[in-house]
């Protein structure tokens, strides 16, 4: 009876082993396809049958994937936008969000519950929705094709919120306490000893909004039309619809898109595997 | 101890110092997304149009009954709703299935993992444009498919058939969210009690009765929350419908609703017609929420 069971499972389980890689191979395949291909010319990506190793090496892909197809080294500049404007969101959300889950969560104040709903329930505004009146403000304000206008309506949100409001309600009071009866002013509280101290919450929070902004492509179509104010997503569109874009040079410009998300995520992964902080990677 | 008047001082010097922190939150909120929100409904009842020099008219319902009688916004509600279909039952099992091999695993668990999410970390515009050369006429999906069923030279048309561009864009999805819901699964089969599967191995369970009678059941809070995300995250879908038809795919079959906001706008510049499309938008994903909410609640109570 045992043994019975032992074979069935070393069966089930070798099942599942083969399942799983081959599952795993399947999803690295057009990540392998992306990197290969990058480093082919562009007749070898569509030659029957594929390559997987490049027969012959290009990696003159990437200086046309910088130069772009006009030699006008745009990509160059759009990769710099794409690094401001996204850092600058990391930084200002994890800033922002603290302060105002700092607020929530240890501060006593008539009303603080409504503002936390009031919060809480823009999460289920689809930015879809928003975006044309967003859009409309922001040409009011007289800020298309600037930084500002891609950062502003970016500057915190809902979610980093919540994330640092649950990480500081577990703050030791008596740590605050202390302070305040050594004479410390309530800003100096929460500079020095609230937000030095969150750490791993505000790591996880940069993470993800830098990755958010980084992936961005619908509201930069709208507010940068110029060339020069463009981000990564909407070069990419770009270069990819351009006639006599070159298969091998697209692959190359994806690849340089990719690199620093993959970087920062996979130097990082004991907090994205298996942890909270995943609800929100996936998030276009 | 503090003495009384004092403390009564105290706490409404604290309670103005907990406004001033959230102050910036409040701010921050109201204009960009409260005011942009009601404004959206707002419009809606207006023939607005961008970069005109006229005032808006209030026109009623007007535009909500263009909207709703033209064929244009039906496809679209068809193209998200199949689209949204067509994502989600592969997502939700695949996921589920590779959650339930994966916890079961003993060694190389991270690994497994780590690679199914790799996907979930690129832009969606690059897991796009990685497809798009694939899927190429003479890309490797058809090289593949025509290596499996050895029908060889026939082209599949992903990118220029109707139906078969649809496929494309959810096979994109597909593989790109599937390790970030795996993961959201093995989250939540992790939460599950040792104890409970010990007690069924005890009783002589298999795993398919395990997973039927204990794992499933336990799992519903998660399964909900991957269901609703699933739903919304679909329903947004823009990146690959949009790099898909700028590179020269069809409109029509794959232009779902977020795609057709955009063009309504920003084409054809008509933002009243636009902010009708956003509103009704606004309200399936509250409903959603509001369904995710109720379940969740229910669970709550039957703990």
């Amino acid at each position: 009876m045992i043994g019975a069971n032992k074979l069935r499972d070393g069966a089930g389980s070798a099942a599942r082993t083969v399942i799983i890689v081959a599952s795993c191979v399947f999803v690295l395949v057009p990540l392998a396809f992306m990197l290969g291909s990058s480093l082919m010319p562009a007749m070898d990506i569509m030659r029957m049958p594929y390559r997987w190793i490049p027969e012959t090496w290009k990696p003159a892909n990437y200086l046309r994937a910088l130069a772009g197809n006009d030699g006008s080294w745009m990509y160059l500049r759009n990769i710099l936008n794409s690094v401001i404007v996204s850092t600058t969101i990391a930084a200002s959300t994890v800033l922002l969000s603290s302060l105002v889950g700092y607020g929530l969560a240890k501060f006593r104040f008539k009303g603080r519950d409504a503002v936390f709903m009031a919060i809480m329930g823009t999460m289920m505004i689809p930015f879809e929705t928003v975006m044309i009146p967003l859009y409309l403000i922001v040409v009011k304000a007289g800020m298309q094709n600037t930084y500002a206008g891609l950062i502003v309506p970016f500057l915190m949100n809902a979610f980093g919120v919540f994330i640092m409001r649950q990480y500081l309600i577990t703050f030791p009071d008596e740590m605050l306490d202390a302070a305040r009866i050594d004479g410390c002013s309530e800003p100096r509280i929460f500079w020095d000893i609230v937000f030095r101290n969150s750490g791993p919450a505000a790591a996880t929070l940069a993470v993800l909004s830098f990755r958010q902004q980084w992936d961005n492509l619908l509201w930069p179509l709208l507010v940068a039309q110029e060339e020069k104010m463009k981000t990564i997503p909407a070069y990419i569109v770009k270069f990819t619809a351009e006639k006599h874009a070159d298969e091998g040079a697209m692959m190359a410009v994806a690849v340089i898109a990719s690199l620093p998300v993959f970087i920062m995520f996979f130097s990082l992964s004991k907090y994205f595997l298996g942890g909270s902080a995943v609800y929100q990677a996936g998030k276009e | 101890m503090k003495p009384r008047e004092s403390a009564g001082g105290l706490e409404r010097n604290r309670a103005r110092w907990g406004w001033a922190f959230v102050a910036p939150g409040l701010v921050f909120f109201s204009i960009f997304s409260f005011y942009p929100m009601l404004n959206a409904i707002w419009t809606s009842f207006f023939n607005k149009r961008l970069l005109s020099l006229k005032a808006p008219k209030f026109i009623g319902l007007q535009n909500y009954q263009r909207v709703l009688m033209s064929e244009d916004f039906w496809n679209s509600a068809r193209a998200t709703a199949t689209f949204t279909v067509g994502v989600f039952v592969p997502l939700f099992f695949l996921s589920l299935l590779f959650a339930t091999l994966i916890t079961s695993m003993k060694r190389g668990k991270r690994l497994a993992q780590a690679a199914l999410y790799s996907p979930a970390v690129l832009s969606s515009v690059v897991a796009a444009l990685i497809w798009l050369l694939m899927l190429d006429p003479r890309g490797l999906a058809n090289q593949f498919v025509n290596w499996v069923g050895s029908t060889p030279g026939i082209d599949h048309r992903w990118l220029s058939d109707g139906w078969m561009v649809q496929v494309s864009t959810m096979i994109v999805y597909v593989w790109k969210y599937l390790g970030y819901f795996t993961i959201l699964f093995i989250t939540g089969i992790g939460k599950i009690p040792d104890s409970v599967n010990e007690a069924a191995l005890m009783d002589g369970a298999g795993p398919f009765r395990r997973f039927f009678s204990i794992t499933l059941p336990l799992l519903r809070p998660t399964t909900v929350l991957v269901s609703v995300m699933i739903l919304i995250q679909c329903m947004k879908t823009f990146s690959t419908q949009y790099l898909f038809t700028q590179s020269g795919a069809p409109l029509a079959p794959v232009n779902v609703i977020t795609l057709n906001i955009y063009n309504t706008a920003m084409r054809d510049l008509n933002i009243g017609k636009a902010s009708v499309m956003s509103t009704l938008l606004f309200l399936l994903m509250l409903g959603l929420t509001w369904i995710q909410l109720r379940v969740s609640k229910k669970d709550e109570a039957e703990l």
